[in-house]
């Protein structure tokens, strides 16, 4: 049951960030390997707000959400939006978000330093309950509750707004959007910003569940988030909660039975057999391009 | 003076050793990240397996482990291979990284690789050792460059259907690409540990693998010289930056960034861009050389095409039914029909795109349905695109040559060498692909690339290269679409010469006046039935043809004008799409994508895929 939760609370994190990784790649079909890096610079951030402004961690989120979607708008702006006409928009896409995300994690060094941070002993309640024989902190709590509030706004707003109708419009047919009157380069900016918010408030979240931020944390997840959308299916949400709650149970029960230097096989042994059975995943619609 | 930069040249040539490995696969448009897994398995098998330096000394010590590092990629890129060559894009970069990964951990966790402690490694590679070795990688690959291996590579990345339609075995070349990748990795990892003293698992981990992509699209994956720019670039940056006194920490990674974004962003095609490239048009003199080995045709009267009781059928709805035809060498077949009446359906399923749901067809002896595309084009079907599938950043002249595929032969091996018969050869197929473009009227556009032609231009590019092949049938989807009238007439013309020449020609159009005066005979569909078929003559008089185009036929006005304008051959038929459905006297040379992607509602018919 111990373990359940944990996976259960560890798998939210990943959930949340592969989320923000999908909802770029379901919409706009492009991969942001900056995201990695907007997941270690919020940690740091969130780090800095409750150490050095004094805040709490209420009142750190939302910043740090805000910070995030910004992040994101200089992402899209310098990384994607150059490169929308290119035929190797793709791959180019790629390189760019990879030296986006190189200059992020430099200025991350140029601020912070090189080690690896803290938060400051009593930052947060240190609650404990006992549910079904297991232990739970009220910070574990939180982190479910607000991943789930996330996720949960995420899905009501493309599916009910007016602004989710038009992303949705915009991952069928970009042109055909435009010329129905959406505003795409509105709606590709909104994406990444809230696909960057999401990002870091993960990367806060899971700085505050093991206590510590470091350089590398982004890339260390993002192997895991790539994993975790494939598993769930491109550009599927429901999908990427799915995959990440899996995958989370599936490492806290691979370090318990197998070993814990065998963990980072379990992601990717799941993502090769996923691929290979399904390759649209476990929610994905195979999505069939007409030439 | 040398000694003074060694290192640094080394790790230069390491560089863009590792580049290729990527470049290998990024030119057949195949992302892969699985290198740095197959260059970790290569180094750590061959150190394991390969005989002491200290016994048998420095250069067979390394040439051995050479040997079996290459051999362990490239068997570890066929087992990874096979599984996953049906994946496309970024799930094919997941799923080798995933691999790479778990490779990764299996060997930290390994008890002969020293695990996170790494394997002690004696130094043997020295700069000249991997300057020679880059040499060998990089003259491999310029000589690819302009075979028709090469040249498949790069049709594939450019479009892997029109690719298919031109007879190249897609799988088979994507999945050569991929071992050759996996070879080059292998070289990659045994020099680097037998140069860096000291290797662990981690070496090779997702960020030497992003920085190997980096370097070769940094580089540019479009030229052999693409991975040594890159990774001269890469390499020199962070000494420029300690030559000029900036010290370490975060403004060394952050200038570097900074640069490989800057590079991305302004110059697309990477470095190699900056290196201007020529083609060149083999002169009409240079024809009387020897001639590509044609192929037998079918004689006149021959039947070509049998189609008994096919269909077609999406979900319930029957884009195809019950077609039964017969198309005889020597015969010009004109395929009309309103829009969704099947016709785009009926010509995938007789070139192989689209497997009937029923009924069974036959093409030049090959029986339609599980037969591979690339087989049903080597049969001698040929084909041009409803919406153009050009090769885009080809030029003119390479994208008829990819067309020749079929009627030349490989010469990547014999250019490796420097045989003259590979020189021959690709004469031979460069002056094939000259004739078809002078054919068509496009010989001062040689060297122009695909995608900087008039929309008229990759029209007539298109048949150009479906020419190439010296085709027995050749299927025209809508050729004269978005072409003025004086173009759709020089058209006909070319289409009238062709037959003349003996080609059987079936093709769809909604210019029925052209149609009329081109074909020798006239199928008309609708809703996915044949509902008539005849002489020009007869399906202009045919009451059921003219109820089917115009709506009610007993009404005044279609009876009278109607008629005798389809007769005369000027009507135009109403229900076409875009801009042919305009007068025919309107110069109309605009691109139907200029209008957006919003085709006219086309329930039925499917293109291909």
């Amino acid at each position: 049951m111990q373990q359940l939760l944990n996976g259960i609370f560890i798998g939210s994190i990943y959930a949340l960030f592969a989320i923000g990784f999908t909802l770029v790649f379901g919409i706009l079909d492009r991969l942001n390997l900056a995201h990695p890096a907007v997941f270690a610079a919020s940690a740091f951030v969130g780090i800095e707000l409750v150490a050095r402004g004094g805040m709490s961690l209420w009142t750190a989120l939302p910043v740090v959400f805000a910070v995030g979607a910004l992040l994101g708008l200089v992402i899209e702006r310098l990384a994607f939006r150059p490169l929308k006409n290119r035929a190797d928009a793709h791959f180019a896409g790629l390189i760019s978000s990879i030296a986006l995300a190189g200059m992020l994690i430099a200025l991350l060094q140029w601020r912070y330093g090189p080690d690896t941070r803290r938060f400051p002993a009593g930052s947060f309640p240190d609650s404990r309950y006992e549910v079904a024989g297991a232990q739970v902190t009220l910070v574990q709590i939180v982190i479910l509750a607000v991943s789930l509030a996330l996720m949960v706004g995420l899905t009501y707003m493309v599916t009910r707004t007016r602004l989710g109708r038009g992303m949705r419009a915009v991952a069928e047919n970009p042109t055909a959007a435009r010329v129905l009157g959406v505003n795409v380069d509105r709606v590709t900016a909104v994406v990444f910003a809230i696909s960057s918010a999401l990002g870091a408030v993960a990367g806060v979240l899971f700085a505050i569940n093991v206590n510590t931020a470091q350089l590398g944390m982004g890339a260390a997840i993002e192997l895991k988030g790539l994993a975790v959308i494939i598993v769930g299916g491109m550009g599927s949400l429901p999908g990427a909660l799915i995959g990440g709650l899996v995958l989370g149970m599936a490492e806290v029960f691979a370090v318990q039975h197998i070993g814990s230097s065998w963990r980072d096989v379990i992601a990717f042994g799941l993502l090769f057999v996923i691929l290979l059975l399904r390759p649209q995943g476990l929610l994905g619609a195979r999505k069939v391009r007409e030439v | 003076m040398l000694d003074e930069y060694a290192t640094t040249l080394t790790f230069i040539a390491l560089g863009a050793i590792f580049a290729y490995s990527f470049y290998a696969v990024l030119i057949a448009g195949q992302l892969s990240l699985g290198q740095a897994g197959f260059a970790s398995l290569a180094a750590f098998s061959a150190v394991a397996l390969a005989p002491s330096a200290a016994d048998v000394g420095d250069v067979p010590a390394l040439l051995t482990a050479i040997v079996i590092g290459m051999g362990v990629g490239a068997a570890a890129s066929i087992v990874l291979g096979l599984p996953t060559m049906h994946l496309r894009g970024v799930f094919l970069a997941i799923a080798t990284l995933g691999f790479a990964e778990a490779v990764r951990v299996v060997l930290l966790n390994a008890e002969w690789t020293g695990g996170a402690q790494g394997l002690g490694v004696p130094r043997v590679l020295t700069v000249g050792m991997a300057w020679t070795a880059l040499a060998v990688v990089a003259y491999w690959f310029w000589r690819m460059g302009g075979s028709r291996y090469g040249r498949a590579l790069e049709a594939i990345r450019e479009d892997e259907l029109a690719a298919r339609a031109m007879g190249i075995d897609v799988g088979r070349h994507r999945l050569a690409a991929f071992v050759t990748s996996g070879a080059v990795a292998g070289l990659y990892g045994v020099l680097f540990a037998y140069y860096v003293r000291l290797i662990a698992p981690s070496d090779f981990d997702f960020t030497a693998a992003v920085e190997g992509l980096v370097t070769a699209v940094l580089g540019g994956s479009t030229m052999f010289l693409g991975p040594i720019l890159g990774s001269g670039f890469q390499t020199m940056i962070p000494e420029l930056q300690r030559a000029v006194g900036i010290e370490a920490g975060w403004i060394r990674p952050f200038l570097a960034s900074l640069l490989l974004l800057v590079v991305i962003l302004f110059l697309p095609g990477g470095l190699t861009s900056l290196i201007p490239r020529r083609v060149r048009m083999p002169a009409a003199a240079d024809d009387g050389g020897k001639d590509l080995a044609g192929r037998r045709h079918p004689a006149a009267g021959d039947t070509v095409v049998t189609l008994a009781g096919l269909g077609k059928e999406y979900g319930g709805v029957h884009a195809v039914r019950g077609v039964d035809l017969e198309v005889r060498a020597g015969e010009v077949v004109g395929l009309i029909g309103p829009n969704g009446a099947g016709k785009t359906t009926l010509v995938n399923m007789i070139s192989g795109l689209v497997p009937p749901s029923s009924g069974t067809a036959t093409v030049l002896g090959t029986t339609v349905g599980r037969t591979p595309v690339h087989r049903i084009a080597a049969a001698g079907v040929s084909r041009t695109f409803q919406h153009s599938k050009l090769f885009d950043r080809l030029s003119a002249l390479d994208n008829v040559l990819v067309g020749a595929h079929l009627v030349s032969r490989p010469t990547f091996l014999r250019r490796l060498l420097w045989l003259p018969s590979a020189r021959r050869d690709e004469r031979a197929a460069h002056q094939q692909a000259a004739r078809c473009l002078r054919r068509v009227g496009l010989a001062d556009v040689a060297a122009t690339r695909a995608s900087a032609l008039s929309y008229g231009d990759q029209r007539r590019l298109e048949i150009a290269r479906s020419l190439a092949s010296d085709p027995s049938l050749l299927i025209l989807d809508e050729p004269a679409a978005g072409m003025n009238h004086v173009e759709a007439t020089r058209l006909s013309e070319l289409i009238t010469s062709l037959a003349a020449d003996g080609l059987t020609i079936l093709f769809i159009e909604h210019n029925v006046g052209m149609v009329l005066r081109t074909c020798t005979r006239v199928v008309v569909l609708n809703f996915g039935e044949v509902i008539a078929s005849g002489s020009p003559e007869e399906i202009a008089a045919d009451p059921v043809v003219i109820e089917a185009y115009l709506g009610a036929a007993e009404e005044d006005r279609a009876t009278g004008p109607a008629e005798a304008s389809i007769a005369e051959g000027t009507a135009v038929d109403p229900t076409a799409s875009g801009p042919d459905a305009a007068s025919p006297d309107a110069v109309l040379n605009v691109r139907p994508g200029a209008a957006g992607t919003l085709e006219p509602p086309d329930t039925t018919s499917r293109d291909a895929t």
